[in-house]
């Protein structure tokens, strides 16, 4: 008890003097999360909003694949990726394999689905009548897009924040395609694995705090998101 | 008479009901008309095909003389504006909303200025154009909805019961909107009512739409039943009638062919005769409108003149004469 008392003490003094390793894995971290949220968004916010708006033969069958990967285990996807960027693999002359890129690919892959399927979501729960106005105003396919995702930004928005509390909290594909290089591609949830595997409490401790933290804050984000659309 | 609509043979059903069935109908252009019609006859699916928004499943559409296949091009479309029963406006102002119009419609932009106030005044809600349009009244969200629509100066205004839920000094300001509209600017305009007097009042000429099927007959007095030898069982009274249609399931009586008297006549060609209670009087476009319960409720119109002369009250017994030849059958 004496002991894990001192590593929480210790954890905390980590946080409140900035201790400068703590702070460059927390950067890492979030620099990957973020360019993989923002390439997941480019991709699934217009892929989500045209599925929404069109009909088309397969559409169903989309739908389930999307729900399938929604709860693809984060290994599988590491483990596919790392068949493609090992030496041998297809890709392997790219020399992504660990560097932040692949985590950063992997972690748009995994976050797609969340992304795609909850602007999906957002889309169909808007005001039926928004797309009909659209249409009598004469909106064509891409003005219509752009309208559609103004008019449910908060909801989108809340899709977005969905993935990258995802992405941030992801070890198996991070630690399988970035190989926790200290300082390159060292992420909180892989640093936490090490030093839990070496015994050693403290940094762990102090990189789970901050993951709360910021867990807390999307979380609080989303709510408040949630307000303001009712 | 140019045709700014012409349907050919359209048909609509949602799952199992159908919606529409016009074998052929012809709109006339730079005039106002009235599509009149109970709830569920099908007004707002016709009035969702004029505008494209939905197509027909059967059936074809021309606009002007040009055949809609698939979808309108964006000239076709700028001619349109529509405004649904229940308008949406977008998140914004009211003004951000009418430029959203004029965007989407690729309007010059240096004229956005002119056009929104044009159309903020002929409504009359210049004062409120920077208003946020999630705060406007029922009334002024029907009025911005309207401008929007108007802004891009379409020749033909589709409104969709634009009259519902709004109140008489709003009705009355909308009644005038349209009337200027199609006078003083010459474009068409097609609007959707359950009120066959207002439909009188302000349109040019009115089309009935009664199960999703186009009729000539007027749409007060409507009743429903079954025809068996010319005689019409509504389930309450039996009606005379003079088209044996054993297929007909609808009747409709003009309210100016009915006879109002305090006594029966008895010595008359009029088949009908019924007997009943006043239960409303109405003055309206300077007619009175007499609304008498004889089992089935009868909508009579008669002059002021007449009302003086019979001096009828409230709750006074009257009859009713109508010939078998002024009921419409369908």
């Amino acid at each position: 008890m004496d002991y894990f008392a001192t590593s929480f003490a210790a954890a905390f003094s980590l946080i409140v003097n900035l201790d400068p390793e703590i702070m460059r894995i927390v950067m890492t971290s979030v620099v990957i999360s973020l360019a993989a949220s923002l390439i997941a968004a480019v991709l699934a916010i217009p892929a989500g909003v045209a599925m929404a708006l069109h009909r088309f033969p397969g559409k169903r069958f989309i739908q389930h694949l999307l729900n399938t990967l929604m709860a693809m285990p984060t290994v599988v996807i590491g483990l596919l990726l790392y068949g493609m960027f090992s030496r041998q693999g297809p890709l392997g002359d790219w020399g992504l394999l660990f560097t932040p890129y692949a985590i950063i690919i992997a972690e748009a892959i995994l976050i797609f689905p969340i992304m795609m399927n909850l602007t999906i979501t957002a889309v169909n729960s808007a005001d039926p009548r928004l797309v009909t106005t659209l249409q009598s105003l004469g909106a064509r396919t891409l003005p219509m897009m752009q309208q559609v995702i103004r008019a449910t930004r908060l909801a989108i928005l809340a899709g977005i924040i969905t993935g990258f509390g995802r992405a941030i909290g992801e070890v198996g594909a991070a630690m399988m395609l970035g190989g926790n290089i200290a300082g390159y591609t060292r992420t909180m949830t892989t640093a936490i694995a090490l030093e839990t595997s070496k015994g050693e409490f403290e940094l762990g401790l102090a990189l789970g705090m901050v993951l709360l933290i910021i867990a807390f804050v999307l979380n609080f984000t989303l709510s408040a998101l949630n307000r303001s659309k009712a | 008479m140019t045709p700014v609509y012409q349907l050919q043979d359209i048909q609509m059903r949602f799952a199992d009901t159908e919606a529409l069935n016009i074998e052929s109908l012809v709109l006339p252009a730079n005039q106002s008309t009235a599509l009149l019609g109970e709830n569920g006859a099908g007004k707002s699916t016709l009035m969702h095909l004029l505008a494209f928004i939905s197509r027909p499943q059967h059936g074809h559409i021309s606009l002007g003389n040009q055949l809609i296949s698939d979808k309108p091009s964006a000239a076709q479309r700028r001619r349109i504006g529509f405004v649904s029963q229940q308008p949406y406006l977008l998140p914004g102002t009211v003004r951000d909303n009418l430029r959203l119009a004029l965007k989407l419609q690729q309007i010059p932009k240096a004229t956005y200025g002119d056009l929104i106030e044009q159309a903020l005044a002929l409504v009359n809600l210049t004062n409120q154009a920077d208003q946020d349009a999630a705060t406007l009244s029922g009334g002024e969200l029907k009025r911005a909805a309207i401008a929007r629509a108007i802004a891009y100066q379409p020749d033909i205004l589709l409104l969709d019961e634009p009259f519902s839920h709004l109140d008489q000094r709003h009705i009355r300001q909308l009644e005038q909107t349209i009337t200027q509209f199609a006078a003083e600017q010459d474009k068409t305009v097609i609007f959707s009512t359950h009120d066959r007097l207002q439909a009188m009042a302000i349109a040019d000429h009115s089309i009935s739409l009664v199960g999703g099927r186009v009729t000539a007959a007027p749409l007060l007095n409507l009743y429903h039943g079954q025809c068996r030898e010319l005689l019409f069982h509504t389930g309450r009274i039996i009606i005379h009638v003079a088209d044996d249609a054993s297929q007909a399931r609808h009747i409709a009586i003009d309210p100016s062919q009915i006879i109002i008297s305090d006594q029966p006549l008895h010595h008359s060609s009029m088949l009908n005769r019924f007997q009943g209670r006043l239960v409303q009087i109405a003055e309206e476009s300077g007619h009175v409108r007499l609304l008498v319960d004889c089992g089935e409720l009868f909508h009579a119109i008669i002059t002021p003149t007449s009302l003086q002369r019979l001096s009828l009250h409230l709750g006074d017994t009257v009859w009713l004469h109508f010939k078998a030849s002024a009921v419409s059958v369908f």
